[in-house]
């Protein structure tokens, strides 16, 4: 929680002695610093965080068994060695290197048989002993008909929650491999590489599933093994599990939520996973350990969905949305989607915060691939898939993922969506900085291309310190950023909001950047509404708060190009709430849009020469999501 | 077997480490399974030792005398299994015990490789011949004003050529903090990697800031966000640090590339004995068709 810097003004940043980077100084320490001497230089106090870092949280390899039973050959050591930048030979056989390196990654394999492709594969002599590590082992063999058949096997056997082989032994010889690997490639100031799992838990294959991610290194991380879903499908005792962790260690440690979209209205309900109404307990627990949500990755995006936000013309992007993971797929009815997008989840999130006394659903936002290749790759032109089977080849596009009961595919593999990256604002690239920004929100989402977004809420910024050149300092200083909250606000004033964004330096232009407010209103209502705070090549933004104008598109379809003529490269805004009313809770993030570039698909066509169905889509406006900030009135 | 060890023996190529395991990896074999044709089971006391050990390590504590008996017992009872399977030849098709094979010997290797612990003067070989994986990066000291061209319209070429004659008539000295076009970027930049000027200012800028010569003001100079005009103040070339400095990275690579060649190097050399004739290729494998959905 961002302290709130209001009442100490200009006078903090002038006056303050040592902030120790990261965390925000406490009233005390502040009251401490004020009464010091003032130093003539005005930097050694800015301690703020100045620099986004990059990376990737949710991260498969071949130790997860629907990789490494899939396909994936690829082990941390290659997830590390590509994501640092190097060149490394695919599951496929094919070389590839990111454009430009990651500053950090989480890889997250599953926990739930956590590294036994590879124990197979090293004929494991304590699994081929038992009868159904024996049974994997020969199909695994036999040809790679009989190696899907095991890894279907494996998958089936996590969905129905069957713990068909269980060796405390061998779970934490593969945890310590996993966290010896992270050791190996985390370099303080240079990479880091975390140490996680991902919890599996999809009751009835409606998706549940949490990335974890640690601060700490092996001497805290090594005293636990991962938590699975066999050891319980409920969230509540992963949260216990995590307590207890930080307890015993002395660590600190998150979950992120992902794939509301495979869920069928489960993931953000008004109930708990056993049905029961939610509990201010139940609210605590989820926003004490789920300060982040997964708002974009490879599963399609999950901000908003037509049905729910039907003035929204971004809002039909990317969807998968049909149903869960079950195979054939139960499908998805309407009323489910409310509970499983993130602009809905804030929006719930305020009315539980006002009937609880906490909101469960205060989510910041990140983006991230959930890949399962060991390599973690979101740009459109250098897209390696999600699967082992969608790494670049002719044919990938029309791959059938899951399947609808009468046999057509729910997913094919052009709805595969290339995306996406957690953008982290810190001082350092360490594991304790990285984590701390996650922690505290000051951290946000994009489908691919390295956007820098900055956004602070106040309540008296003006409109000519955006551009100033300490806009920064005067953001931390009289607000709060992303992440952040406001509270009280003071009589007659209304939240001003600082806004700045750069468009990837390699990358497309910026089409607009805008403001999604949701809140609730004094009938208990939610709403939520969309401002146009910046808009490229000098088009008017209406009384409404809307640009009707499109941007254009200058993507040329069969050569897979584009044109930097349309768009800007750098937007900024001021805004001020024109319909805030202090008495009611709101949420405030921003979304910045890209101009069109072509699809991954269209590179594919281009590439292999092949020719895709219409309805394959051949363009993307790529985008980046910031955590919210928060308004609560006083009570 | 006896040939094939004469015949490493005779490999210059075999590093002395990996033959000493390999010759313990084979005699322990012969010793212990190769003799399926006698008919003479000896439970030597080394062996009973091995039992008892084991079993303390589970129970955390000393067999009694009846609970040895039935070690002993189970253990004639497997070595007896396991001595007429093999000759009954149960052992050459099963995948498990091939695979599992190949493996405790690959293991061996990589053991080998694993743990040798390298000396100073391989790490600094090791350094030295791949200067290019850990020498630091290019680094640059700079300033930059920025005119973003979205301000400028049918001014923009008027409007650059004044800055960079007013930056060039102001040299170092040049309040350039206070001019140019507002950006998300610093105008001073202290001892940049040129990785991160690429991150910030991507790879045209980046390539063209290392062409620059220092001590002047420069332009204009394109990046992805518009044109800059850049002072280069100072540019230190990438060096190679000593080892100290990257001992873990060095060790990690020697590491990964010594496990690497060690595993070629001894494959490679038991190979060399044999002549492999391949009859029919393969027919290449279907894709496999993916049936479960986790993700």
């Amino acid at each position: 929680m961002k302290v709130n810097f209001i009442a100490l003004g200009v006078v903090a940043l002038l006056l303050a002695g040592h902030v120790v980077a990261q965390e925000p100084p406490s009233p005390a320490a502040l009251k401490k610093q004020a009464e010091r001497k003032p130093d003539y230089s005005p930097y050694p106090d800015q301690k703020f965080p100045t620099r986004v870092f990059w990376g990737d949280t949710h991260h498969h390899s071949s130790f997860s068994v629907d990789a490494g039973m899939m396909g994936a050959t690829l082990n941390p050591e290659a997830s590390f060695r590509f994501a640092r930048g190097e060149e490394v030979v695919s599951n496929s056989g094919q070389r590839v290197k990111l454009s430009r390196p990651l500053d950090f990654l989480n890889v997250s394999d599953h926990a739930e048989f956590l590294g036994l492709p590879d124990l197979l594969r090293e004929a494991d002599p304590t699994l081929v002993a038992t009868p159904t590590g024996k049974r994997w082992y020969d199909l695994m063999q036999s040809g790679p008909v009989g190696a899907n058949e095991a890894g279907s096997d494996a998958i089936f056997a996590i969905q129905r929650n069957e713990e068909v082989i269980k060796d405390a032994k061998m779970t934490r010889s593969m945890w310590e491999r996993v966290t010896a690997i992270a050791t190996k490639y985390n370099e303080p100031g240079k990479f880091t590489a975390f140490n996680g799992f991902e919890w599996t838990s999809a009751p009835g294959a409606n998706n549940l599933h949490r990335v974890i991610i640690f601060r700490d290194g092996p001497d805290r991380a090594n005293q636990v093994v991962p938590f699975s879903a066999f050891d319980s499908e409920n969230p509540a005792n992963l949260w216990k599990y995590m307590a207890n962790y930080e307890q015993k260690t002395g660590g600190q440690i998150l979950a992120i939520p992902h794939n509301g979209n495979l869920s069928n209205g489960r993931m953000f309900a008004l109930a708990d996973m056993l049905g029961n109404p939610l509990t201010r307990a139940y609210a605590e627990a989820r926003s004490r350990w789920e300060p982040l949500m997964e708002v974009t990755q490879t599963k399609g995006d999950g901000e908003t969905h037509p049905f729910l936000s039907p003035d929204d013309e971004f809002a039909n992007f990317e969807k998968w949305d049909f149903g869960n993971m079950m195979q054939p797929v139960t499908p998805k009815t309407k009323d489910m989607l409310q509970y499983e997008y993130a602009r809905s989840a804030l929006k719930t999130g305020l009315k539980l915060e006002a009937t609880l006394g906490v909101n469960p659903y205060k989510y910041g936002m990140i983006g991230s691939t959930d890949t399962h290749t060991a390599l973690s790759s979101f740009d459109e032109d250098n897209f390696f898939g999600k699967l082992p089977i969608n790494e670049p080849s002719p044919e990938r596009w029309e791959e059938g993922l899951l399947f609808n009961a009468d046999k057509t595919p729910a997913v094919a593999g052009w709805m595969i969506q290339a995306a996406g990256i957690a953008g982290v604002w810190a001082r350092e690239n360490t594991r304790e900085a990285i984590f701390d920004a996650m922690q505290r929100k000051e951290v946000y989402g994009s489908t691919g291309p390295r956007i820098t977004v900055r956004l602070f809420a106040g309540w008296d910024f003006q409109a000519d310190e955006v551009e100033a050149p300490d806009f920064a300092a005067q953001g931390y200083t009289r607000g709060v950023p992303m992440g952040g909250d406001l509270k009280a606000a003071p009589a007659g004033k209304a939240p001003t909001f600082m806004v700045r964004a750069m468009r990837d330096p390699d990358g497309g232009n910026l089409d607009r950047v805008q403001m999604i407010k949701g809140w609730l209103d004094a009938k208990g209502g939610v709403h939520e509404r969309i401002f146009d705070v910046a808009v490229s090549d000098g088009r008017k933004i209406g009384a409404d708060g809307r640009c009707t104008t499109s941007v254009g598109n200058t993507v040329d379809v069969p050569n897979a190009t584009y044109k930097n003529t349309i768009g800007d490269p750098l937007l900024s805004a001021y805004w001020k709430d024109p319909a805030f009313d202090a008495n009611q809770r709101a949420f405030y993030y921003l979304r910045v849009i890209q101009i069109p570039t072509p699809r991954w698909t269209a590179y594919d066509q281009k590439r292999y020469g092949i020719k895709m169905p219409a309805n394959v889509p051949m363009t993307v406006a790529d985008r980046a999501y910031t955590s919210p900030v928060w308004y609560t009135p006083a009570k | 077997m006896r040939l094939l060890v004469r015949r490493l023996l005779g490999e210059p190529l075999v590093h002395f480490l990996l033959l000493g395991a390999a010759l313990f990896a084979a005699f322990t074999w012969r010793s212990e399974h190769f003799e399926t044709g006698s008919k003479s089971i000896v439970v030597t006391q080394g062996r009973i030792d091995h039992l008892a050990t084991t079993f303390a390590a589970t129970w955390q504590r000393a067999p009694t005398q009846q609970e040895m008996d039935g070690l002993i017992r189970e253990y004639v009872r497997e070595e007896v299994y396991v001595r007429e399977a093999m000759v009954q030849g149960l052992d050459r098709e099963d995948l498990i015990i091939r695979r599992r094979l190949q493996q405790k010997l690959e293991f061996v290797t990589e053991d080998v490789a694993a743990q040798a612990e390298p000396s100073n003067e391989e790490l600094q070989a090791y350094l030295k011949a791949h200067a290019a994986t850990f020498a630091t990066e290019r680094r640059f000291s700079f300033r930059q004003v920025y005119l973003n061209p979205e301000r400028h319209g049918v001014n923009w070429a008027r409007d650059l050529d004044r800055l960079l004659a007013d930056l060039k008539q102001a040299g170092a000295k040049a309040n350039f903090a206070a001019l140019g076009d507002p950006i998300m970027l610093d105008h001073e930049f202290k001892e940049t990697s040129a990785g991160d000027v690429r991150n910030a200012f991507g790879e045209k800028f980046a390539a063209a800031l290392a062409s620059l010569s220092p001590g002047q003001w420069q332009g204009p100079v394109e990046s992805g966000y518009g044109v800059h005009v850049v002072f280069l103040a100072e540019r230190t070339e990438g060096r190679l640090p000593p080892l100290e400095d990257v001992r873990e990275a060095v060790r990690r690579e020697w590491a990964d590339a010594r496990r690497v060649e060690a595993t070629e190097r001894f494959h490679q050399a038991l190979l060399r004995p044999y002549s492999v004739t391949i009859e029919t290729p393969r027919a290449a494998g279907r894709k496999q068709e993916p049936a479960g959905a986790q993700q």
